[in-house]
């Protein structure tokens, strides 16, 4: 009867501290810098092109094949304007096959791959799962026009 | 004159794959006289997503994920062994840091793990939720941490055969001692609001007894194996990475009930707490988190190995066999919650409905880790 | 004194008994809904806070509409039943549930004199009629074709006829203080001493009974929510699962409260007596103080249902049978023995006041070696209650 008492004595203490939750959609906690969402592609400011010159690396290291990737000539380096001989046509991420395991990031040479560290990789939800294979340029969007700073492993 | 008496049959019900109690999606089938239960077929398998096979066409380093979805509630302890298999394999000796890296990241996940525990089995039993925010409270300080080091929540894939991917980050030390801290909150109102209340002794004390004899000939480890009374942890009986260097105790039971087994856990985390304490203490503050020039790809020589690690729901094996390639001619995982579980008829038949839900809780298992 | 409320009928209109019992049972059904949805909002926020979580935040400031919204969207929900459901006793289920809480009602004076109806005998209707709530958890259990449901019915079976005997046992020795079994009476008679002061123990017997007669947490047995997945009702969905899980359990928990508050903490009359305050308008006071009492009731029913866990049916019966009849049973003899040869009305008071202390002592003891555990050492080794403990 005593224990009974004392867990009652604790829901009362407890009800008197701070809730410890809070109103997720409309409230976000904030993200720390190295969180892992799902790689996305990377936009070389300097040279105005992707980073990624398909390569497949990426591709061949994932572990679930949620990725595709294809090669073509640069124009760019025709023109003179860029080193990067080739570079990237096709890039397709199936999001819905993806385990964030970061295997890609570690294996590109060209750190032209990065994971999401915004809230913007994690509330992904679709109605139809087509929707969660991106192809290149929504892969690039986050870099090139929100111009997110991921975090890569030294 | 009566000729017959009156006839009562047993009542077959079915409990799961859907249902709150079962933690997963377990199914056992009880057969019922009245309230008590006299029979009890566990049916296991609806997890099976073939996590041996699939690492069998993955390189080493590929694999690693599969091991956090294999034992989704421990997830670190899984990779530890898992790397420390293949470093056994293939002669790495990981750095002094990423040693301590990972003992911390173990200890911290067996916290998150027991913490599960005893917020579900507190559900289990009816408190309305309490307990379950409770440890929750607590287990989201661990998971944020992890996410800190990591940068995911739940499936981590951060450590490497060798050591860890990348290096923790610079205030560490801080938060590890700060979460530490919350636990120990957080297990003294678990410890309040359950461990003396008499409603909660009467529902799980002597239920589901698991005698010494009968937990070892089921092959039953960690808490289970530990609330029967053996004084049995790998950490002590044969030490892996640096687990001889912290000092710490190992709780054992005495009757091997519900009870114990939840006492066992709660006193788990404390000790845990203490090892963590211990390895941020003597962890060194700079140091490389791998060994130079690991290849990314392994290959290791031809042989096999079998790496145990004592993980929060016992002993996790990894039976290693390679044939020389990148990839491991077989990957078995002795699963701990798969022997534990096997023991829940043993534990059942004889005890209420009610109390099935609550010794099936009590042997905490991860429905992943049994199906694998 | 009389309010003009109580002689002209319910808008101070001379009319027919009927049409104007009809128009207070209006009233009393407006209310009832309007307090379903309070509570339920008020629970999840109190048990929102002992977990420390925020509860409904979405609806309305502060989550206030929750129940609204609840409302609704149960209200629109698609009415499902298993087809191979008994489909009449499937759907008349809830109101069999349901209409024993409602028929509580009509009896409970709210203020003085005004209740839909004032019954000579309304401490009795109202522990008959709130005993038939059990034939439709057997009926839904039964009509569900599902086992789940049907051991949750025949665990309710058990639990609610059992638990019926302590709480008539309990209000029946208030009622002998009382000397009466009209409502009215007995919180008049309370107008110094509440019977809580009195009767002690038969509250206590009555607020257990109560948790009980509602399948409330920790005695919600036959709801069983991990084990049997909601018992009797695990079928239901939609409007009919919200008549009920809303109106039966927070509309009985609401009635039965303010029968406890009329009948043990003296309702509308203790502390402040009827005597007139604000001349007519002093229904506005009895209604707050009985609505205040009712409401810590209610609130200390959700404080034990948000901390303890459930007991297992064997545990509930021990604790009924064991312990709440029989000291039930001491109770009403120990009154009869006091109001026999005692005639003095203060001595009868402390007589009434020790017997019944003592017999919650005895009670309290008879628990609490019931309940003994051996010391954390004892139970579990020294080495293991050490590392557990802080």
């Amino acid at each position: 009867m005593i224990g009974v008492l004392r867990s009652l004595a604790a829901t009362m203490a407890t009800m008197t501290r701070k809730p410890v939750t809070i109103q997720y959609p409309s409230e976000h906690r904030k993200m720390p810098e190295r969180d892992r969402a799902f790689p996305i592609l990377l936009w070389d400011f300097e040279i105005d092109e992707p980073f990624c010159t398909g390569c497949h690396a990426c591709e061949r290291a994932c572990p679930v094949e949620c990725m595709t990737v294809t090669m073509k000539d640069n124009p760019a380096f025709a023109e003179g304007k860029s080193k990067r001989r080739k570079i990237v046509d096709e890039f397709y991420i199936d999001y819905g096959r993806c385990m964030r395991c970061n295997i890609c990031v570690e294996v590109c040479n060209f750190d032209a791959i990065a994971m999401n560290n915004t809230w913007s990789g994690h509330e992904l939800s679709t109605l139809d799962r087509k929707d969660l294979v991106l192809d290149r340029d929504q892969l690039m969007e986050l870099s090139k026009e929100k111009q997110i700073r991921p975090w890569v492993p030294e | 004159m009566i000729e017959h008496e009156l006839e009562t049959i047993d009542l077959n019900i079915n409990i799961g794959p859907q249902h709150p109690a079962t933690h997963g999606v377990f199914r056992m089938v009880l057969t019922v006289d009245g309230e008590k239960v006299v029979e009890v077929v566990p049916h296991i398998g609806y997890m099976h997503r073939g996590a041996e096979k699939l690492s069998e066409h993955m390189d080493y380093r590929q694999a690693i994920g599969y091991q956090d979805r294999t034992e989704y509630l421990a997830q670190f302890n899984a990779e530890m062994c898992y790397v420390q298999a293949v470093e056994k394999l293939s002669g790495l000796v990981p750095p002094e840091r990423a040693e301590y890296i990972r003992v911390i990241l173990a200890e911290l996940n067996r916290i998150s793990s027991h913490f599960m525990f005893l917020g579900a089995f507190g559900t289990d039993l009816g408190v309305f939720g309490t307990a379950f925010t409770y440890a929750f409270r607590e287990r989201e300080n661990v998971l944020d941490l992890f996410e800190e080091v990591s940068g995911d929540r739940l499936m981590y894939a951060y450590m490497r055969p060798g050591g860890v991917a990348w290096d923790v980050p610079r205030n560490f030390k801080e938060r590890v001692r700060w979460v530490c801290q919350q636990a120990l909150i957080g297990a003294n109102d678990l410890d309040r609001l359950l461990t003396d209340n008499e409603i909660f002794i009467m529902r799980t004390r002597g239920i589901g007894v698991l005698s010494i004899e009968d937990a070892i000939d089921f092959g039953a480890t960690g808490p289970v194996l530990r609330a029967s009374g053996l004084k049995h942890d790998l950490r002590r009986a044969e030490p892996y990475s640096i687990y001889d260097r912290f000092d710490f105790e190992i709780p054992v039971g005495r009757h091997g009930d519900s009870y114990d087994r939840y006492l066992v856990r709660l006193a788990e985390v404390r000790e845990s707490v203490r090892i963590v304490l211990q390895a941020v203490e003597q962890m060194p503050d700079e140091g490389p988190w791998l060994p130079d020039r690991v290849p990314p790809r392994l290959r290791p020589a031809a042989g096999e190995v079998y790496m145990r690690c004592e993980n929060p729901r016992g002993e996790y094996g990894i039976y290693l066999v390679s044939k020389g390639a990148t990839q491991p001619y077989r990957l078995r995982i002795r699963s701990s919650s798969f022997c534990n579980l096997s023991a829940l008829r043993e534990m059942t038949i004889g005890h209420y409905i009610a109390d099935a839900v609550t010794i099936l809780g009590s042997i905490d298992i991860v429905l992943c880790e049994v199906d694998r | 004194m009389t309010f003009p409320i109580l002689d002209w009928g319910i808008f101070g209109v001379d009319m027919n008994v009927w049409a104007d019992a009809m128009l207070r049972l209006q009233l009393v059904v407006v209310v009832m809904t309007v307090t379903v949805m309070a509570l339920i909002y008020i629970e999840r926020k109190f048990v929102g806070r002992i977990q420390m979580r925020l509860g409904p935040m979405r609806t309305g400031p502060y989550g206030t509409l929750q129940s609204i919204a609840d409302a609704l969207k149960l209200l629109t929900k698609e009415d499902v039943w298993p087809s191979t459901a008994d489909f009449w006793l499937f759907q008349l289920a809830p109101f069999v549930t349901f209409v024993p809480v409602f028929m509580m009602l009509l009896a409970l004076p709210f203020m003085e004199g005004w209740g839909v109806r004032d019954l000579q005998l309304g401490l009795f209707y109202i522990v008959a009629v709130s005993g038939v709530t059990v034939i439709g958890y057997i009926m839904a259990g039964w009509a569900s074709d599902n086992k789940y449901a049907l051991l949750g019915a025949v665990r309710s079976a058990a639990q609610l006829i059992s638990y019926e005997i302590p709480l008539i046992l309990a209000v029946l020795a208030v009622s002998m203080v009382a000397g009466s079994l009209n409502l009215n009476d007995i919180t008049m008679q309370q107008d110094m001493v509440p019977n809580l002061l009195l009767q002690p123990l038969p509250f206590l017997i009555f607020l257990t009974a109560t948790l009980a007669e509602l399948s409330r947490r920790p005695f919600d047995i036959p709801i069983g929510e991990s084990e049997l997945v909601g018992g009797p009702w695990v079928e239901y969905s939609g409007i009919r699962w919200s008549i009920i899980f809303a109106l039966t359990e927070y509309a009985g928990m609401w009635g039965l409260s303010i029968l406890a508050a009329l009948v043990f903490l003296g309702g509308w009359q203790w502390p402040f007596g009827t005597e007139s305050w604000w001349g007519d308008f002093d229904f506005v006071y009895q209604l707050m103080l009985i609505g205040a009492k009712s409401f810590f009731l209610i609130l200390v029913m959700m404080w034990i249902s948000a901390s303890f866990p459930r007991l297992r049916i064997d545990q509930l019966m021990a604790f009924c049978w064991k312990i709440l009849l029989p000291f039930g049973f001491l109770q009403v003899i120990a009154n009869g023995i006091v109001l026999m040869y005692l005639d003095d009305e203060t001595v009868r008071d402390i007589a009434l006041f020790l017997t019944s202390s003592a017999l919650l002592v005895a009670m309290s003891y008879v628990i609490y070696m019931a309940t003994r555990q051996p010391s954390r050492e004892e139970r579990v080794g020294t080495i293991l209650a050490a590392r557990s403990a802080q």
